[in-house]
């Protein structure tokens, strides 16, 4: 998207220069144009101007001729030639001025046909003058009386003129157009510049709204992943409390059933009678001090032997005559008391101890786990023989 | 009126001679248009050029009197000049001035109080033309090449270039050798 915006932007600031060097180079070629075409009108000025100048040497040259005539005067002469030499200059300039233009040339050599006989009159009348004459001279303008040449003439140079004003309204439209073209051209590139400078306003408008637009989103992301991670925190320092909480009461409980297990053992310890606990099988797995003060065997030779290393039954005969059964095992599957039981404890040396024996089923939960076994010593001369 | 004939007289004497000018064995353009420093302008009609005794008395003349002295002087001295009369726009808005071949320049009266006097500019008369104009902030519409007899006091135009025709249509390229 980023891109996207910077290659728009790219493509209007390359468009501004672009079109700024289009309307130069327009103006300056409509402006090439204007120039050529007011060339074109001065020089219709000029042509009208020299078609005049000729009109007005051709009246001077006239009237300083028929001056002369009646004067005789050296200044008129010369003021006559000159005159006639100035409509020469004018004709001649005239007749470049005019040199691509056809239809104007034409007339100007057309006028030229008429002046050349006007001026080769002068001529003839200044020489008869000058030689005295008279007859002549007033032969000559005699026959000039009734000529039209020079009428002919003006007419000439009115239609010259009359042509060159046609031109001159052409000429003067076509630089007026031209100087509009101009205006439109400046004015059309100044439009598209201030288009282009606005779309860049609105594109950097519109970016700056969708960077803000993405600023407050993200503002507003991280303001909830604060609130959460808060809320998660607060939550885990709950978490937290509870377990330590559960702990100390773990440890509590621990530390109960540590002491009341403590406190079991010295029960069990301090009992007098003699405590075994067996396994299933019947194999011992714990003693009390009694056992071993009775049979003076040390634990070790004690844990995880069988009950009968130590302890015998005395049973009385199966009326039945049927194979004598073991009682503790008997009740221990049946999980359920044996007690008042006569046995005999055979300690460390061989010695043959009457005891009364009970056992206890141990449960845990519904099932049988072990035993316990509790040997009562019999009194001496109280107890079966062994 | 004996004091302005005295005064006349006065300057007349430290005034410039045609004999001055034609005797200066080292008399170059350049030190042509300097000696018109201190010269005044007077505006006369064009197709009047004043005698050249009475310009460098007078110390007063107009650009036709200066340049057809120039022309004149130089081609003396050895010199390749043309006199060159452009027209411009407007009533009698013509001015001339006096080209010289060999310092590839021209000599103009407007240009007699400056230190670069000399105008350079190539040889057609439509350069010359568009400088001169340029000089005068106008639009020419055509120029003339003439010569000057001081004998006749005639003007002869032998070529006149249009500013509207085709550049390479100009009459003076025709009659002139190309230049290198």
């Amino acid at each position: 998207m980023k891109d996207k915006v910077i290659h728009r932007l790219l493509f209007f600031f390359l468009g501004i220069p672009m079109v700024l060097l289009a309307v130069a180079f327009q103006a300056v070629r409509n402006i090439n144009r204007s120039v050529a075409t007011s060339d074109w009108v001065n020089h219709t000025h000029s042509v009208i101007l020299e078609a005049e100048a000729l009109r007005t040497a051709l009246y001077v040259s006239d009237a300083m001729m028929r001056t002369y005539a009646q004067s005789g005067d050296a200044r008129d002469l010369a003021a006559c030639r000159e005159a006639l030499a100035n409509a020469l200059d004018h004709l001649d300039i005239d007749k470049a001025l005019t040199r691509h233009e056809p239809a104007q040339h034409d007339q100007i050599i057309q006028i030229e046909s008429l002046v050349s006989p006007r001026v080769e009159f002068a001529q003839a009348l200044l020489k008869a003058r000058q030689t005295g004459d008279t007859e002549k001279v007033h032969t000559l303008l005699n026959g000039d009386a009734g000529s039209t040449a020079s009428h002919d003439i003006q007419r000439g140079i009115d239609t010259l003129k009359d042509e060159e004003l046609t031109l001159l309204t052409e000429r003067d439209t076509a630089s007026y157009l031209q100087a509009q073209t101009t205006r439109w051209t400046v004015w059309t590139g100044v439009v598209l510049d201030g288009l282009l400078l606005g779309g860049v306003a609105w594109l950097i408008r519109d970016d700056l709204s969708a960077r803000r637009r993405v600023a407050a989103a993200l503002q507003e992301a991280n303001d909830q992943l604060e609130t959460r991670v808060r809320e998660r925190t607060a939550e885990l320092v709950a978490a937290n409390a509870q377990l330590s909480s559960e702990n100390l009461e773990r440890q509590w409980a621990n530390q109960a059933l540590e002491h009341q297990l403590r406190y079991n053992h010295l029960i069990v310890d301090s009992i007098t009678d003699l405590v075994l606990v067996l396994t299933k099988a019947l194999n011992i797995s714990r003693v009390n001090p009694a056992v071993i003060h009775l049979t003076g065997l040390d634990p070790a030779a004690l844990i995880n032997q069988p009950l009968t290393r130590i302890l015998r039954l005395v049973t009385a005969p199966d009326e039945t005559g049927g194979p004598m059964r073991d009682p503790l095992a008997q009740a221990l599957r049946d999980g359920r008391d044996l007690r008042g039981q006569a046995g005999v404890v055979e300690d460390k040396r061989g010695r043959q101890i009457p005891v009364h024996v009970s056992m206890f089923p141990l449960r845990d939960r519904d099932k049988i786990v072990g035993g316990v076994v509790t040997l009562q010593v019999v009194p001496p001369g109280t107890g079966p023989k062994a | 009126m004996l004091a302005l004939a005295c005064i006349v007289g006065v300057a007349a004497l430290d005034a410039l001679t045609m004999s001055d000018l034609l005797g200066d064995p080292n008399m170059t353009p350049k030190r042509f248009a300097n000696l018109f420093e201190d010269f005044n302008f007077d505006d006369h009609p064009f197709v009047e050029v004043q005698p050249p005794d009475e310009f460098l008395a007078t110390k007063s003349g107009d650009c036709i009197d200066y340049a057809v002295l120039a022309d004149y002087v130089l081609k003396q001295k050895g010199y390749g000049t043309r006199l060159i009369r452009i027209e411009m726009v407007g009533k009698n808005f013509n001015h001339a001035v006096c080209y010289v071949t060999q310092s590839r320049a021209y000599l103009d009266y407007n240009n007699r109080v400056y230190f670069f006097n000399l105008q350079r500019s190539g040889p057609s008369i439509r350069e010359m033309a568009t400088k001169v104009a340029d000089s005068f902030n106008a639009n020419w519409t055509f120029a003339q090449e003439f010569t000057f007899d001081y004998d006749t006091m005639a003007k002869h135009v032998f070529i006149t270039i249009v500013k509207t025709d085709p550049p390479e249509e100009d009459p003076d390229l025709a009659t002139r050798p190309p230049q290198p």
